[in-house]
């Protein structure tokens, strides 16, 4: 095995190479000649042609049996997920820490707080119907326009002190922030079992008072003629239920980590991989 | 013998002793310097693939460290795919070297045969010292039995016989006496070896080399100086290895360059190269072949080829030359009868190892008389209690030529002892090399017959000298010119044959003159030994083993050319040769056509002899490209009359024409030949410890017909490590173009990290070595041996073909799966494109779907793994599909058969099997990324896996309707 054991020299190498890639003596360019070289790519333009139009195919063939309306399975959303509004996040989650003499540290806040609830106000709101029932609002047909079915209305003004038309500020200046909890669309979710879920925030570690608060609409509740949800093509202009709370006694210059759940039957808040099924946790921390 | 400043009678002095000992050092063989076992540990680390994927490991640490700084809480999947990786490379590092470790020193043996204690002269006392401290000049006394402590010149020598095997091979005790007969060293009289055994005599001499200088010691340098050589699978490996890892680093810097350029942070693009790294390589394929190949070697050991280096296995099956021994390999290794003359006539005997009777004419008188001698003039004993054994298979005390005759005798009259008892024996003069005869002097065992009977036997024409006359069917007739040409005839008839020829006459005392009473005297000899009756002759040889023809002539229609090389004389070797059909019947040497034509030697076009005999003495003198030349005309080639040094040019002198070369071998001297050789062949029962250190198999029944089973086993596991490797390669691109797309479309990452491992070192495993069970496409002892350097066992047609059709096929099967996975549970596919940046955002936890609904980020995480185990059963589905074509590579499935390898439905069933396990019974472990998948989507790549085996029958099928074509050549791998 001598031969194979020989060191070649790097010029010797390159000779190689270059042979490789153009041999004068068979015309072979890196390996093959140029008609062999057409033949090969042409075979493999065809291959992948096919193999693109089966899978083409294949797909359509998905399409086809896909339901517009609802997914096929909702393995993965038994229990909806829950957010905050404002959603900023530091290092360790979701953080509400401002100063109140200091406007630049909390207008962040309340800007996007009045860009979430742009989307509420009546102009917004105005092709959803008023409901007033306290049931679950069922549609079995497309009663609504070009084939869809009928959203509720829901306007910022139902949440009162907290919806930022009569304090725009949402209370940060005075220490009494406004928050917005959002509940995860889930189609034909129906939570609570007939009785309204509603919203529950608790300080985690209840070394100071406990919190004082205040739940627009009243009783923190989500009204249940906000449900089922039919999905994006039947319910276009469908947006979700809020509820606000409105912290009225957080302990000034110390870190308070509040949990806000969701409590209804059929939503579920102790999943220890997920933090955000069925509530939602934050720290807040307000300095004078 | 002033030189040596010793002195005959009273040794050197102990002063002077341990000035040389100062000098030359101990009188011990320098063991080679081996390796540290922590460096060949650590080589095993880093051989292979293993130094990507420490690559990969180091990655995921990188990653992890700027991970934890930045706090993100994922960055513990990169640790764990770091510590896995690494596992993964230190759990197939400890394999392999465990397998390494296996192989032993060659000189381990060599070392064993130090003798331990030698007697010496010094300061004119005997004394015993330890053989390490011999030095040149001592003088040294040895007796039977002992092992001889150096090289020694014998000054003194008394019925002195060594067994030089250790040395030469040849078992045949060899005289020793203090007469200088040859200038070789190795051939003279007067030089006992060092390591060789004293069997019986005593003798004094001179010590003239130790250590490392003896003949042995210079054999044991040349051996270990011989270096290991790559054999041709490990250097097929590391080719496929580097065409892997080509791949691998290519792809993977790409993508990591597009990746940055595409404003991907560059901690996410180095996770990718991660990911493409993993995804490109085979992790358990090295593991696999190991595993094929040992599966081989012990199919190998129960045909009798015990291998001890595993990827010989494979070199075998390479072999284009043979390099085989004659004695013992191609032969019985016992001197049998094989002619006889008597009454002018030649007759044949039996030679086979089985016989159990004689078929020749055995009416007449003179074979009565032959046989009387026979079995008379004969010293060889069986040992006793052994009337069960085979008359062949019985253990003789005596000589082979006695030995033979003893046989001889005991298959066709039987019971020869009890014919000698009654037939006592009066006198006896035994073989010497003065006389050149035997000669004992019996009663006969007619009762009524009181004369004695004088038998010898010994070289023919000295026998014939002692002759007066004939027997000629059992009646005596004068020797006159035309009888005495007769038995010259048969003489030169018989030692034509290359075999060893022994006369035999008789002759009757006259009662009268040497009555009951008479005292024989040997000394005196006081008996005639002249004017006897010559009876006949009878000639032996080691004759060729019956399964050897036929497993020459296999070697032939295989392509593999067999040269024999012995020790032994031209004649002998050439015999035997013609009767193995080393040399065909038809083919003739120079010397032939020379003698036919009535035409010099030198005038003969050399280009018509397809055969060649060449000696020893004219290999000495001739350039190495007269031997290239002669290595390339001839195919059928005998060297006679060589030495280990000249073995040793032989085989590269082959290697040279780019062949590789098996080496048959059994003795030390054999043993730098067959470390030099591809493949070093010792034999199992007359093998040296040294030889079969240096081998890389034994032959456990030293039959060269084993060696046959052996290439066969070999060309298969070649073929079959084919199919493993396309079959492992295949799915490399059904993992690795989901890393390509995710860069590239930013989709939610189809296949994870550690799903990968799964694959490659789970399902796949069981699978790829059951190929290894695959019987022969065709009869692969017909076709030529492959080319080592262009039919390679990864070549273009295999890696193209894996890579861009069946892998993209199989890619395109998978991703129609995690398609449908993520459709049906509501994002479609056009919702996907693009997605990654906001799916992997840990806090976006309300992303919309295709139908408006919200999604935590653990609820999307889970999806995700669903995918992963969407994409994994598929990919396992097409590789049970990919399995299946891989069978064959030329012949349709059906022609090869579903059912006959039952070990691929073991595969299959555990492929699936294991599946099954990871998704439903290790779903719920988070870590290992598997989820229980919904029934129907096993089934989404089925019409891929059908079409992937319907693709490759017609592949298949034009590769055996258009051979030699367009499809043929780029399609065949």
């Amino acid at each position: 095995m001598a031969a194979l054991n020989e060191k070649k020299t790097c010029s010797q190498r390159m000779e190689n190479f270059n042979r490789f890639v153009w041999n004068p003596d068979t015309g072979q360019l890196m390996g093959r000649t140029l008609i062999n070289w057409v033949w090969i790519s042409l075979y493999y333009v065809a291959f992948y042609i096919v193999m693109t139009g089966l899978f083409s195919l294949a797909i359509y063939s998905l399409m086809r049996t896909i339901n517009p309306y609802t997914p096929d399975y909702q393995d993965r959303l038994k229990s909806p997920g829950v957010t905050l509004r404002p959603d900023v996040y530091g290092e360790g989650g979701l953080e509400i820490y401002y100063n109140v003499s200091d406007k630049n540290s909390w207008e962040k806040y309340v800007t996007t707080l009045h860009k979430f609830l742009s989307a509420y106000n009546t102009t917004a709101q105005h092709a959803n119907i008023n409901c007033t029932s306290e049931k679950y609002f069922f549609q079995h047909s497309f009663l609504g326009p070009n084939k869809t079915k009928y959203s509720c209305k829901f306007t910022s003004d139902m949440l009162e002190n907290c919806s930022g038309l009569a304090n725009s500020t949402f209370g940060f200046p005075e220490g009494k922030p406004c928050l917005i909890i959002k509940m995860n669309r889930i189609i034909n979710f129906l939570p609570g079992n007939g009785t309204a879920p509603r919203v529950s925030c608790t300080a985690q570690h209840d070394d100071f008072s406990p919190l004082e608060l205040q739940y627009y609409p009243v009783n923190g509740t989500f009204n249940l003629h906000y449900f089922p949800y039919y999905g994006k093509k039947a319910q276009p202009t469908y947006s979700n239920p809020l509820v606000a709370v409105k912290f009225l006694n957080i302990t000034r210059n110390a870190e308070v980590t509040v949990v806000c759940r969701v409590i209804g039957t059929g939503i579920t808040s102790d999943n220890p991989h997920d933090p955000y099924e069925g509530k939602v946790e934050f720290k807040m921390k307000i300095q004078d | 013998e002033e030189k040596y400043t010793t002195s005959i009678s009273k040794g050197l002095t102990s002063a002077r002793a341990a000035e040389i000992l100062a000098r030359d050092g101990p009188n011990a063989l320098t063991p080679p310097k081996s390796t540290p076992e922590i460096i060949k540990f650590l080589k095993q680390m880093v051989g292979g693939f293993s130094i990507l994927l420490w690559v990969g490991a180091l990655l995921c640490w990188i990653a992890f460290g700027i991970q934890t700084a930045q706090g993100v809480a994922s960055a513990f999947d990169n640790l764990y795919l770091g510590v896995v990786l690494a596992l993964v490379v230190i759990l197939t590092g400890i394999f392999a070297y465990y397998q390494e470790a296996k192989s032993t020193n060659i000189m381990a043996s060599f070392s064993k045969m130090i003798p331990q204690q030698a007697l010496v002269i010094r300061d004119g006392e005997k004394k015993e010292v330890p053989a390490e401290q011999l030095v040149v000049g001592d003088m040294v006394e040895i007796k039977g039995g002992d092992r001889i402590p150096a090289d020694i010149r014998l000054i003194f020598a008394q019925g002195c016989k060594v067994d030089n095997s250790s040395l030469t091979g040849e078992s045949e005790p060899q005289s020793r006496s203090c007469d200088f007969t040859h200038e070789n060293p190795l051939e003279t009289k007067n030089i006992a070896f060092y390591s060789t055994t004293c069997l019986e005599g005593t003798a004094t001499g001179m010590v003239i080399n130790t250590g490392d200088h003896t003949i042995i010691g210079r054999i044991a340098s040349l051996a270990s100086g011989v270096g290991n050589e790559k054999t041709p699978i490990a250097i097929e490996i590391e080719h496929f290895v580097h065409i892997v890892a080509g791949v691998a680093v290519s792809i993977g810097v790409l993508f990591f360059i597009i990746a940055v350029s595409m404003k991907y942070k560059v901690l996410d693009s180095i996770i990718f190269l991660i990911g493409i790294i993993v995804a490109n390589v085979p992790e358990g394929l090295l593991a696999t072949v190991t595993v094929s190949l040992s599966l081989t070697a012990k199919r190998m050991a129960k045909k009798n080829c015990l291998v001890k280096n595993l990827e010989a296995v494979e070199t075998l099956g390479s072999t284009s030359i043979i390099c085989s021994d004659k004695t013992g390999t191609l032969t019985q290794n016992r001197m049998t009868v094989a002619h006889l003359w008597f009454d002018d006539q030649i007759y044949s005997a039996d030679t086979s190892e089985e016989q159990t009777t004689q078929s020749f004419d055995q009416s007449s008188q003179s074979w009565a008389a032959l046989s009387k001698i026979v079995t008379l003039c004969n010293r060889a004993e069986f040992k006793p209690g052994q009337e069960n054994v085979p008359i062949m298979k019985r253990v003789v005390v005596g000589d082979a030529s006695e030995t033979a005759l003893l046989k001889f005798a005991e298959v066709i009259l039987g019971d020869v002892m009890g014919i000698r008892k009654r037939n006592r024996k009066l006198a006896e003069i035994p073989f010497n090399s003065t006389n050149k005869f035997q000669l004992s002097i019996h009663e006969t065992e007619d009762p009524n017959d009181k004369r004695f009977l004088l038998v010898m036997k010994g070289a023919p024409e000295r026998i014939l000298e002692r002759c007066s006359t004939i027997m000629i069917n059992g009646e005596e007739q004068p020797l006159d010119r035309e009888r005495a040409e007769a038995f010259q005839t048969a003489y030169m008839e018989l030692g034509g044959l290359g075999e060893r020829v022994l006369g035999f006459c008789h002759l009757y005392l006259p009662e009268d003159e040497f009555p009951d009473t008479y005292p024989f005297d040997t000394d005196s000899m006081n008996f005639p030994t002249s004017n006897l009756c010559f009876v006949g002759l009878l000639s032996m040889i080691d004759p060729p083993r019956s399964t050897v023809p036929d497993a020459v002539s296999k070697c032939r229609s295989a392509g593999i050319k067999v040269i024999m090389v012995t020790g032994d004389h031209p004649i002998t070797a050439k015999a035997i040769a013609k009767s193995v059909g080393i040399i065909s019947a038809n083919s003739e040497t120079v010397e032939d056509i020379a003698k036919r034509l009535n035409i010099p030697v030198e005038q003969v076009n050399k280009q018509d002899a397809r055969a060649a005999v060449i000696n020893g003495m004219e290999l000495k003198d001739m350039t190495t490209e007269q031997l290239d030349e002669i290595l390339i005309n001839h195919s059928e080639i005998v060297f006679a009359r060589t030495s280990p040094q000249q073995k040793l040019i032989i085989v590269e002198g082959c290697q040279r024409q780019d062949a590789v070369v098996a080496v048959t071998g059994d003795g030390v001297n054999d043993s730098p030949a067959l470390k030099k050789a591809d493949i070093g062949i010792a034999m199992g029962i007359a093998g040296s410890d040294a030889a079969k250190n240096a081998a890389d198999m034994i032959l456990l029944d030293d039959n060269f017909a084993s060696i046959v089973t052996g290439v066969e086993e070999g060309r298969l596991i070649f073929d079959n490590l084919k199919k493993t490797i396309a079959y492992t390669l295949t799915k490399n691109i059904a993992e690795l173009c989901p890393f390509l797309i995710y860069i590239i479309a930013s989709i939610p990452l189809p296949i994870g990290t550690i799903t990968i491992l799964f694959i490659d070192l789970g399902t796949d495993i069981i699978p790829s070595v059951a190929l290894a069970y695959e019987k022969a496409e065709s009869d692969i002892m017909n076709r030529r041996p492959r080319h080592k350097k262009k039919d390679r066992l990864v070549n273009e047609q295999l890696a193209v073909y894996s890579y861009l059709q069946i892998g993209i096929l199989q890619s395109v099967g998978a991703f129609l799966a995690y398609f449908t996975v993520y459709a049906e549970q509501g994002w479609l596919p056009n919702t996907l494109l693009g997605l990654r940046v906001n799916w992997e955002d840990d806090y976006y936890n309300d992303i919309e779907d295709s139908y408006g609904q919200e999604w935590t980020r653990y609820q999307r995480t889970y999806l995700q793994w669903s995918g992963y185990t969407a994409f994994f059963v598929s990919i396992t589905i097409q590789q049970v599909a990919d399995l299946i074509i891989r069978k064959t590579r030329r012949n349709s499935i059906f022609q090869q058969g579903l059912l006959r390898n039952k070990v691929i439905w073991v595969g299959i069933f555990s492929q699936i099997a294991i599946a099954l396990i990871l998704c439903y019974g290790l779903g719920s472990v988070t870590a290992l990324n598997f989820t229980p998948l919904r029934v129907q989507y096993w089934f989404v790549a089925m019409p891929y896996a059908i079409l992937i085996w319907v693709y490759d029958e017609i592949r298949k099928l034009f590769i055996r309707q258009y051979p030699g074509s367009w499809w043929d050549k780029n399609m065949y791998y």
